[in-house]
């Protein structure tokens, strides 16, 4: 296998579940190297994409290779690559959370090897405040997303598949996992995180893929994605802003008094600070996009998209 | 509705009114819970008591005149049968009635103590475990308003029981014994609501809650076993089972009520007693806090044999303790038996497969344990089936383990499992035997542990049937594998009584195997139930294989 070939490459792919549409011509494509963002609503087919890249399912057409294999039929090979946190943690009520890190390291050790990095293991428990002695089932949902991130980020894998990794966890750990998300990359590993929410993948991610009802609806790097995003200012200026409301990149434009709220294009965002600064800011607050306020912009108020009504959607998710 | 609540949430910070709020919105849960069960409790109901009044048909199916009458009545007064059935009050002068409550009743007490059992557990622990309980709580809901709304469930359910099997019995028999074994089938519904209120207190688990109110039924059911069959009208230890003094009664016969004050009595008690504990607890736990356990896995977790060890054992444990006792149990029982079968007149030996008694009895001692491990491998493969469900094996597979190394794993410890206790339970049989045979012990020892290790060969083809669904039909194991079961243990228990066809019989998979060691070992449905478990084995494997993993 060559430096550059995708460590993910899916072309075509296609998952139904009787008359749901998971999957709708998927294509996807991940470098090593690469922390890939997988944003999508709620049942927008994240989930199914990573259990098709788990070999868990077998999609019903299309390519869909890890690696340059087949998930399907080398699960076992590939996984000795990959690590992967489910997005709906559910642990073995009666071990501890240190017991089920543990095996997951054991389990993933090259045959022969028993041991494993005790170091890299406890240095993880301890950044994430995690009690290892706890059963998993006294754990919140934040604290079984955190066994299972440690439990893959202290292996040593190609490939890290972590599906909505942070929804339980509060914002200090949040900050954790962005610092050993960027140590992973460093170390060369891929990522493949997805998201509902546009802000928390912006941060880490090099390329971003957009899911919408199965399929993806945009692909690229942060800047590509700019045109698509638009930030909202929130501002408290001495003069009158007014000036702002003519321009193109401009929109939602309202004034009430000395404050000001409008949306500017993602690619525009300097021309609108530098006349800003002329008008003399008291206080000022930006709001990075929502996913949500993205895809309404793009693809209209149907959400849930080609007649799949989102109760159906929901359930693949 | 809303006036109701609304007036008791405002009461509720008065301590004068705090009996009251602590029953804040039991009708609305109970009306709830109606509507949840609208289909499953009227089924249960009209069920039981439709099996209920039919028994009371079934004597009459049986025998069509005086002689069978009296033949039937000589099959009940014998120490293997009352062992199943009751104490057998009234052989001696039989009749329809009579036979009726000496022989059906208690089929119909057990099934209706199951259903109070799942009834009080679905409706309190099971709501606790899912995190429902808490959504309801954080209403206008009084701490005892679930427990009291479940219970009051449950006992109007078995009144309109114990109602169906009044109608039904006393169409055809005496109204006094007939309201006996009415009132004696509510006495018993009423008994393990109370158990069940307690246990479900004391395990954090639905699964461990049900699994001890099973257990009492099941103690209850062993120790009657003992006292109705050392002698007719039941010994001492009848008097130590609510299962047992229910039938104390003697319907039809001796028609006393008193014995029913201890089921009721003991009722009370518990209910007391279920409603104490939790006062104790927090929502959601146990009496017992959990523990702090180890920060780090032993070598033997990290690997699939490990894992599948992990998940089974627990459970096989819970069934090899009680059945290695009950193994103990029943062997004990041999001395019993052989004192009984000299009392019998001359012509009764031949209602058995062999001249030895003794050994009849423990033969079919043998294929009724087979049943229960049976069971406790049928419990097995379900859980795996939740490991699925729930998202455990998803997670497990995303680590470098192989779809059959996974299956296969559970597999090996099931099967490893199952043998060791079916074993075990053997040489229970065997050393009980031995210990309270006055004579002659010793050589009926290997026999014994023989004759139960062999039945190894039909539990092992109910692993392969259940284990080639769970490879191709995952959704149907479960239910054909408690169905082949249940099926088994009826015909088990009360076959020769429900005069089935011959296929019928055939379809019984635990009815195949030669009754060693009355008659020789006959190797040909050895090798044959032997050879279904490994090719359903197989076929699961590779459907496992083949098929994708809890798809939805």
């Amino acid at each position: 296998m060559s430096e550059n070939a995708p460590v993910i490459y899916a072309q075509d792919l296609v998952k139904e579940f009787g008359p749901v549409r998971a999957l709708d011509n998927l294509n996807l494509n991940i470098a090593p190297g690469e922390v890939h963002g997988y944003l999508g609503p709620n049942g927008a087919g994240k989930s199914t994409t990573m259990r098709v890249l788990l070999g868990l399912l077998r999609p019903d057409s299309g390519v869909i290779q890890l690696f340059g294999r087949d998930p399907w039929k080398d699960a076992v090979a590939l996984h000795r690559r990959l690590a992967y946190v489910p997005g709906d943690v559910e642990l073995w009520p009666n071990l501890t959370g240190g017991e089920v890190i543990d095996m997951f390291l054991r389990l993933r050790a090259n045959e022969g090897e028993t041991n494993f990095s005790t170091k890299r293991r406890d240095d993880l428990i301890e950044r994430f405040d995690l009690d290892p002695r706890k059963k998993t089932r006294t754990y919140s949902k934040g604290n079984r997303q955190k066994v299972a991130l440690i439990s893959a980020l202290a292996a040593d894998v190609d490939l890290l598949l972590l599906d909505e990794p942070t929804a339980g966890l509060d914002p200090l750990m949040e900050v954790v996992f962005q610092e050993v998300i960027k140590e992973a990359k460093a170390q060369g590993k891929s990522v493949l995180l997805s998201s509902h929410i546009l802000a928390q993948v912006e941060a880490l991610s090099d390329r971003i893929s957009i899911i919408r009802a199965g399929h993806i609806v945009e692909s690229g790097t942060l800047s590509e994605l700019r045109h698509m995003t638009r930030t909202t200012i929130e501002v408290e200026t001495e003069k009158s802003a007014q000036q702002l409301q003519g321009l193109s990149f401009v929109h939602d434009f309202h004034a009430e008094g000395e404050r000001t709220v409008f949306e500017v294009d993602g690619d525009h965002i300097r021309e609108v600070m530098d006349s800003l600064a002329g008008l003399g800011i008291r206080s000022i607050v930006a709001h990075p996009p929502t996913l949500e306020q993205l895809l309404m912009r793009h693809y209209g108020d149907d959400l849930s998209g080609r007649g799949v009504s989102s109760s159906t959607t929901k359930k693949v998710s | 509705m809303t006036t109701t609540t609304v007036t008791q949430a405002r009461h509720a910070p008065s301590p004068a009114s705090g009996k009251q709020s602590s029953l804040a919105g039991t009708w609305v849960l109970l009306r709830f819970m109606l509507r949840r069960d609208r289909i499953r409790t009227t089924v249960w109901v009209l069920s039981l008591g439709v099996l209920g009044a039919y028994m009371a048909q079934a004597p009459k199916a049986y025998a069509d005149n005086e002689a069978e009458l009296h033949d039937m009545a000589t099959l009940f007064a014998d120490p293997v049968t009352r062992m199943m059935t009751g104490p057998g009050f009234g052989m001696d002068d039989p009749s329809f009635e009579r036979m009726f409550s000496a022989a059906y009743v208690l089929m119909t007490y057990l099934v209706i103590a199951l259903f109070s059992i799942f009834t009080v557990v679905r409706h309190t622990r099971v709501e606790e475990e899912t995190d429902r309980e808490e959504l309801v709580r954080a209403n206008v809901v009084g701490r005892h308003a679930r427990l009291t709304a479940t219970l009051t469930l449950g006992v109007v359910a078995n009144v309109i029981i114990a109602a169906i099997i009044f109608a039904g019995a006393a169409a055809e028999y005496s109204a006094e014994g007939s309201a006996l074994v009415a009132v004696g089938s509510l006495a018993v519904g009423l008994f393990f609501l109370a158990i069940t209120a307690v246990t479900v207190q004391l395990s954090e688990a639905s699964r461990g809650a049900s699994a001890m109110a099973g257990g009492v039924l099941a103690l209850a059911y062993v120790i009657r076993m003992g006292g109705d069959a050392a002698e007719q009208g039941g010994n001492a230890l009848s008097w130590f089972s609510p299962l047992a003094w229910t039938q104390q009664t003697a319907p039809y016969v001796e028609d006393r009520w008193w014995p029913l004050l201890l089921p009721f009595g003991c009722t009370v008690v518990f209910i007391w007693l279920g409603y104490f504990l939790s006062t104790k607890r927090d929502v959601g736990a146990s009496l017992l806090h959990a523990r702090l356990g180890r920060a780090e896995a032993k070598p033997s977790l990290g690997t699939p044999l490990g894992l599948a060890s992990h998940g089974l054992l627990g459970g096989l444990r819970g069934w090899g303790i009680g059945l290695i006792l009950s193994g103990l149990l029943f062997g004990s029982f041999a001395q019993t038996m052989i004192d009984a079968a000299d009392d019998l007149p001359d012509d009764f030996a031949q209602l058995f497969a062999g001249d030895d008694m003794m050994l009849g009895y423990l033969a079919y001692m043998g294929v009724f344990m087979a049943v229960l491990v049976a069971a406790a491998a049928v419990s097995g493969i379900t859980q795996l089936r939740i490991e699925e469900s729930r998202g455990r094996a998803e997670y497990a597979l995303s680590a470098p383990v192989g779809r059959s190394y996974w299956f296969g794993s559970h597999l090996t410890v099931l099967v490893v499992g199952v043998l060791l206790i079916l074993g075990l339970t053997g040489l229970g049989m065997g050393i009980g035997a031995v210990a309270s045979l006055d004579e002659g012990g010793g050589e009926y020892f290997g026999q014994l542990f023989l004759a139960t290790f062999l039945q190894g060969s039909t539990v092992l083809a109910v692993i392969g049937i259940v284990a080639a669904l769970f490879g191709w039909l995952p959704k149907a194991a479960g239910g054909v594998g408690w169905v082949i079961v249940g099926y088994g243990g009826i015909v088990a228990a009360f076959g020769g009584l429900l005069e089935l066809p011959d296929w019928a019989y055939d379809l019984n998979i635990f009815g195949h195997l030669a009754q060693y060691p009355v008659d020789d070992i006959s190797w040909a449905p050895i090798l044959w139930l032997s050879l279904i478990g490994v090719v359903g084995i197989t076929i699961g494997l590779l459907g496992f294989n083949r098929r994708e993993v809890n798809r939805v």
